[in-house]
């Protein structure tokens, strides 16, 4: 059955009998007619204000299973094409976080690249919208809605290759601090922010100060090809000064105003040290 | 005079979610950019003993956390521009590069002094019979290692004897701040005076190990 939907993940057992007997449904609907008619699926919940827009380890996006799940084959979506897609994998079985999305999508079995071109899409507007001047840059809300962590990810490991490389000695010590430097200032400096009571959301936070590393991953790649001191400590300043205007709006509209310079420092330190790494490591 | 300070632990302990809930700790981050800056500038200056009463009810543990790591920082930082400025000044070839096990020796050797000194120092007194509030004792020994900043940037220079003339200076400093608070809020009676000698005296040896290590 499974040979039908060219997919070629093994299915679990479980979701393996619930997709037959799905299909043994539809096929006795469909010689029965419309006597038979089933209740539709209740419609899928409505995105939240900012949401996650997809789960970073999952690249297919499989609906949610409806939420009466106990009686939940029987029901059949009533607009579902001629062409059978894969059938959404209802019942308990299915172990992977649905989104919001509406009627099932061919995420399945959509080419490779149409999912990479998505994720590095998302990738680049987030980026507009951080790192560069945009008219939504006093609203954090609205700048970052569709914030995902394979920016951030991305943009940790490539400063982190590239101070490594950089470096003549202790390579893989000087990726570690680096890295460690990196991820753990960010989760840090959200705490901070909260601790301080300060309103943000933990992940959405995560994802700007991962953002904001872009131009000193920019200066990190000058810095590698050019060895001049100078040059170095000018470029390191001018994407430092670019990292903390980037950082800027949104870290000091999340704290009460008495206390913006508490939560800024920090943020300032974590790129001034990324900074002061940069130009030491060569 | 020792201030009561079990009315205000009462207060304090009201708070308190659970260890894993973000709410109970914000009771100890509930200053301001004034307050802090006001703070620090009276560590500076160890002659007075007030430290405890400019707490108050309100000491924070936000001066511990970012001095802490202001201070790891600047040590990693300029204990290799340090050696940097040394080698260029002994042999013209600059042979030198980041030596990033510098990170891990400050990390752990401030963290750990700042974290370890004033939990010990909590039970001690606390077995004595003494009243002693953790979180007070945590504040005023991260406001206490806030002279070595300024001072990991004078150490720089590189003549020897004057790293050595500012670091006895800096910890000097810092200790007798230590010293005399302690002093002035368990009340000073002779029994506790170890305990004076022991916290100068350990203010000293991280005052020297920073110039040891950090700064040959």
């Amino acid at each position: 059955m499974s040979n039908s939907h060219s997919d070629t993940i093994p299915l679990h057992p479980s979701s393996q009998s619930d997709i037959d007997e799905i299909e043994n449904l539809i096929n006795a609907s469909v010689q029965s007619g419309p006597a038979t008619v089933l209740p539709a699926r209740p419609p899928s919940p409505p995105r939240a204000s900012i949401p996650v827009s997809s789960s970073p380890f999952i690249q297919s996006k499989i609906p949610p299973p409806p939420p009466q799940s106990s009686s939940s084959s029987n029901h059949k979506v009533p607009s579902v094409p001629a062409a059978p897609p894969p059938p959404p994998p209802v019942g308990n079985s299915s172990s992977i976080v649905a989104t919001g999305f509406g009627p099932p999508s061919n995420t399945l079995t959509e080419p490779v690249w149409d999912t990479v071109k998505r994720d590095l899409s998302r990738i680049v507007s987030n980026l507009k919208l951080v790192v560069f001047p945009n008219p939504y840059r006093e609203d954090p809300g609205k700048a970052l809605r569709d914030w995902d962590l394979w920016g951030p990810f991305f943009f940790i490991v490539f400063l982190g290759l590239t101070l490594s490389w950089s470096a003549s000695v202790k390579k893989s010590e000087v990726f570690a601090v680096a890295f460690a430097l990196l991820a753990a200032g960010a989760i840090i400096l959200t705490l901070n922010v909260l601790l301080l009571g300060g309103h943000i959301i933990f992940f959405q936070s995560l994802s700007l100060l991962g953002y904001c590393l872009f131009p000193l991953d920019i200066g990190a790649l000058i810095c590698l090809l050019k060895d001049n001191v100078i040059i170095k400590m000018i470029v390191v300043s001018v994407t430092l000064a670019w990292s903390s205007w980037a950082a800027y709006p949104f870290m000091s509209s999340a704290v009460n105003p008495r206390r913006k310079a508490l939560a800024l420092y920090p943020v300032f330190l974590m790129y001034v040290s990324v900074g002061f790494l940069i130009i030491a490591i060569d | 005079m020792s201030p009561t300070d079990e009315g205000f632990d009462q207060q304090s302990q009201n708070n308190w979610k659970g260890v894993f809930s973000i709410s109970s700790y914000t009771q100890y981050f509930d200053v301001d950019t004034d307050v802090v800056v006001n703070r620090l500038i009276s560590s500076f200056y160890p002659a007075g003993g007030d430290f405890f009463n400019k707490i108050g009810a309100n000491p924070d543990l936000y001066g511990l956390i970012w001095i802490t790591t202001t201070l790891v920082f600047m040590l990693a930082a300029f204990g290799n521009c340090a050696t940097y400025l040394i080698q260029k000044r002994t042999d013209r070839t600059t042979s030198w590069s980041f030596d990033v096990g510098y990170v891990n020796a400050a990390a752990c050797g401030i963290y750990g002094y700042s974290l370890v000194v004033p939990v010990a120092f909590y039970f001690l007194l606390r077995y004595l019979g003494s009243n002693a509030s953790l979180v007070r004792f945590l504040c005023m020994w991260g406001y206490s290692l806030s002279i070595f900043i300024p001072t990991a940037f004078l150490l720089l220079i590189p003549v020897e004897i004057l790293r050595w003339i500012i670091i006895l200076i800096a910890g000097t400093a810092s200790s007798c701040f230590v010293t005399l608070n302690l002093t002035s809020y368990i009340g000073g009676s002779n029994d506790l005076r170890m305990m004076m000698i022991a916290a100068f005296l350990l203010q000293m040896a991280l005052a020297i190990f920073i110039k040891a290590w950090f700064f040959p």
